[in-house]
C-alpha cells in the first residue's frame, strides 16, 4: 500500500514536468497551426548543451539554465525565421517533414558529437529525499514539478498581460486581422517558437537530471508531449497542466503495477485510448 | 488540331513503352554479365525504390504521412525467419505470409489511424512502431532482443535475392500505377484536393485510403522480408528503426513527392549517396545529418523535388497516371491562358 501511495505521488510530481514538456509543442501548434516533430530532439539538445556547460563553469544543472534558455530561444527563434515561416500556408505536409528533418539532424549530429552513451546531469540533489509520514519525496522531482507548474503558470500570466501575448494570441485567433494592426506575423511566429523552445529547454534539463538520455531520446518525450497535447486539447495551455498529471500518473501508476518494463507500454495505451474514446482532447472547449 | 493531339500521345507512349521494356530487360539479365558490386548496388535501389513508392502512395496521394513505415518492415522480416525456421515454410511462402501479417495490422490500426490527420496520424504511427519494438524485444521465441537468423536464407545465392528485390520493385511501380489509374486513384486525387467536396460527391473516404494503408502495408513487409533475407540476420533495433522512414521521406522528397518517377530516382540517388557515404571513414552518424539537410533544403527550395521541377518546366511525364483524357478532349473546356 505504501508503494501504491509512492507510486501515486511520483506520478503526480513527473506529471507537472511532463506538463512542461508537452507545453511548447500545444502551444506551436495552437498558435503557428505546425506540429513540431523536433520537440522532442530539442529538448534532448538542451540536456547536451546543459551537460556541455556544467563541465566549462563546473555547476550543477540548474544553474546552466542561464545560458541553455537563451540559447534555446535564439535555436527557436532562427529555426522558425529560416525555415518555418518559408512553408507556412503551403499545406500541412511540408512543416511537418522538415521537422521530421530536423528531428534526423539534431539526433545525428548529437551521435556523433557525444556517441550513444547514456549521460545524465549529475546533480547534487538526485539522491536527497524527505519523508512525509510513510512515504519519501524526492526532492528533485518536488524541485522539478514546482518549476514545471511555475513555467505553466508564467507563460498563462505572458500570454494574457503582456503586449507580445496579446499579440500572439491575437495571431492565432485571425491572422489577417491581426497583420491589420501592426503585428509583424513572422516575428510574432519566430518569437513563439523561442518560448516554445524555453520550455522546451527547461524541461529537458530538468528531465536530464532525473533520468539518462541517449541521443535517440527525442522520440519518447515526443510522444510525452504528443499525449499532453492530445488529452489537454490543443492550444489549452492549463489543460496542459492536467493532461501532464493524468499521463505521469498512468505511467508511474501503471510501471509499479504491471513493473517497470510496461511504464512506457502503459502510456502508449492510456494515449491510445484517449485517441479512440475523445481525440479532440479533455479540456479543449 | 484534337486529332494530331492525340496521335503524339500515342507515339509518345510507344516509346515510352519500348524504354521501359528495354530498362526491365536490363534489370533481368543483369546477375548474367554485371559485377558482384552493380548486382549488390541494383538489388538495394530495387528494395529502396519499392519503399519510397510505399510512402508515397500514402503521403503524396492520401495524404497520410506515415511515420511507421518501419513497423511492416520489421514484422514482415520477422515473419519470414518465424515461418521458415519454426515453420519449414519455404522463403517465397514466408514473404507473402510476411506481407500478409503486416497488412492485418494495418487493417487493425485503420480503423483507429484513418480517423485522423495530419500530425495526428503521423505521431501515432510513429508511436505504434515504437510500442511494436518493445513488444517484439519481449518474446522469447522472437530472440529477446538478440534478433533471429534466417537459417534458410544462408544457402541464397547474391542472384537470388536480386531478383527478389526486382521483382518487388516492379511489382511495387504497376501497383502504384493501376491502383491509381483506377476509379480508386481518381476518388484519391478528389479527396487530396478537397476531401470535403469528395465526400459529398460520393468518394468512399474510408475505403479508399483503407485500400491504400493495405497496399502499403502488405507491399512494405515484403521489402522487409527480402532485404533481411540479403543479411540473414535480423537485429530487432535496425529492423524497427525509424531510419527506414527517414530514408523514405529523402527518396520520396527528392525525387517529387505525389509523382512515380520521383521515387525512381529519389532511391537511386539514394543508394549512391548513402554507399558513397558508408566509404568515408570516421563520418559514422554524419551520412544522416547529411542526408537530412538535402531533404530540408529540397523541400524549402525546390518543394516539388527533381521530378516535379523538371515536370514543370517542359511539361512531360514519363509515367503518368492520369487518365487518358485524349478521346475526351472535345468535351473538356478550351483551355484559358492563365
Amino acid at each position: 500500500m505504501d508503494g501504491m501511495i509512492q507510486a501515486i505521488i511520483q506520478g503526480l510530481l513527473l506529471g507537472g514536468l511532463y506538463a512542461a514538456v508537452g507545453l511548447g509543442m500545444s502551444m506551436i501548434f495552437g498558435i503557428v497551426k505546425i506540429t513540431n516533430l523536433a520537440h522532442g530532439d530539442f529538448l534532448v539538445l538542451a540536456c547536451y548543451i546543459s551537460l556541455l556547460f556544467m563541465g566549462v563553469f563546473h555547476s550543477s544543472p540548474l544553474t546552466t539554465l542561464i545560458v541553455v534558455v537563451p540559447i534555446m530561444f535564439f535555436i527557436g527563434f532562427g529555426v522558425q525565421r529560416t525555415m518555418l515561416n518559408k512553408v507556412i500556408g503551403r499545406g500541412d505536409e511540408p512543416p511537418l517533414l522538415i521537422t521530421f528533418g530536423i528531428s534526423i539532424i539534431i539526433q545525428n549530429l548529437l551521435l556523433y558529437f557525444f556517441t550513444a552513451n547514456a549521460q545524465k546531469l549529475a546533480s547534487p540533489l538526485l539522491l536527497k529525499s524527505f519523508s512525509a509520514g510513510t512515504v519519501s519525496i524526492p526532492v528533485l522531482y518536488l524541485i522539478s514539478c514546482i518549476i514545471g507548474v511555475a513555467i505553466i503558470l508564467a507563460l498563462g500570466v505572458f500570454m494574457k498581460g503582456t503586449y507580445l501575448g496579446k499579440a500572439i494570441r491575437a495571431t492565432s485567433d485571425d491572422t489577417e486581422a491581426a497583420t491589420l494592426m501592426g503585428v509583424n506575423i513572422k516575428s510574432t511566429f519566430g518569437v513563439a517558437m523561442g518560448i516554445s523552445m524555453v520550455t522546451a529547454g527547461v524541461a529537458g534539463v530538468l528531465i536530464g537530471s532525473l533520468f539518462n538520455f541517449y541521443p535517440s531520446s527525442g522520440s519518447t518525450y515526443l510522444i510525452v508531449a504528443f499525449a499532453v497535447v492530445v488529452i489537454g486539447g490543443i492550444g489549452s495551455i492549463y489543460g496542459t497542466l492536467w493532461a501532464g498529471i493524468i499521463f505521469g500518473l498512468a505511467q508511474v501508476v501503471g510501471g509499479f503495477v504491471f513493473g517497470a518494463a510496461f511504464q512506457q507500454l502503459v502510456g502508449y495505451a492510456v494515449l491510445l485510448i484517449m485517441l479512440i474514446v475523445r481525440p479532440q482532447g479533455l479540456f479543449s472547449k | 488540331m484534337t486529332k494530331l493531339k492525340t496521335n503524339n500521345v500515342s507515339k509518345g507512349n510507344m516509346a515510352r513503352y519500348i524504354g521501359i521494356a528495354a530498362i526491365v530487360a536490363i534489370l533481368l539479365s543483369l546477375p548474367a554479365w554485371g559485377g558482384k558490386y552493380a548486382v549488390m548496388m541494383v538489388m538495394l535501389m530495387g528494395i529502396y525504390i519499392a519503399l519510397g513508392q510505399m510512402w508515397n502512395l500514402l503521403a503524396g496521394y492520401s495524404g497520410l504521412i506515415s511515420l511507421g513505415q518501419q513497423m511492416y518492415i520489421g514484422v514482415g522480416a520477422f515473419t519470414v525467419a518465424v515461418t521458415s525456421n519454426y515453420l519449414g515454410l519455404p522463403l517465397p511462402l514466408g514473404l507473402v505470409c510476411g506481407g500478409l501479417v503486416s497488412m492485418a495490422i494495418a487493417i487493425g490500426l485503420s480503423y483507429l489511424l484513418l480517423r485522423m490527420k495530419g500530425m495526428y496520424f503521423a505521431i501515432a504511427t510513429w508511436m505504434f512502431a515504437e510500442a511494436m519494438v518493445l513488444v517484439f524485444v519481449s518474446i522469447q521465441f522472437l530472440g529477446k532482443g538478440q534478433g533471429l537468423f534466417i537459417t534458410a536464407a544462408r544457402k541464397l545465392q547474391a542472384a537470388d535475392v536480386y531478383y527478389y528485390s526486382i521483382a518487388i520493385l516492379i511489382i511495387s511501380t504497376v501497383v502504384v500505377v493501376v491502383l491509381l489509374r483506377s476509379k480508386i486513384g481518381l476518388g484519391l486525387f478528389a479527396i487530396r484536393d478537397n476531401d470535403t467536396a469528395a465526400e459529398t460527391s460520393g468518394v468512399p473516404q474510408f475505403r479508399s485510403k483503407l485500400y491504400c494503408m493495405m497496399v502499403s502495408s502488405f507491399i512494405t513487409g515484403v521489402i522487409g522480408g527480402v532485404y533481411y533475407m540479403s543479411q540473414v540476420w535480423i537485429q530487432p533495433y535496425a529492423a524497427f528503426s525509424i531510419s527506414w522512414t527517414v530514408a523514405a521521406v529523402f527518396i520520396v522528397v527528392i525525387g517529387g513527392i505525389g509523382t512515380i518517377t520521383g521515387p525512381i530516382i529519389g532511391g537511386v540517388i539514394y543508394v549512391f549517396l548513402s554507399q558513397y557515404l558508408s566509404t568515408l571513414s570516421q563520418i559514422g552518424s554524419l551520412s544522416q545529418v547529411i542526408l537530412g539537410v538535402i531533404a530540408v533544403a529540397v523541400i524549402l527550395l525546390a518543394p516539388k523535388g527533381i521530378v516535379g521541377t523538371v515536370q514543370n518546366r517542359f511539361g512531360f511525364e514519363i509515367i503518368s497516371v492520369r487518365r487518358w483524357m485524349g478521346k475526351y478532349t472535345d468535351r473538356l473546356p478550351e483551355p484559358t491562358e492563365a
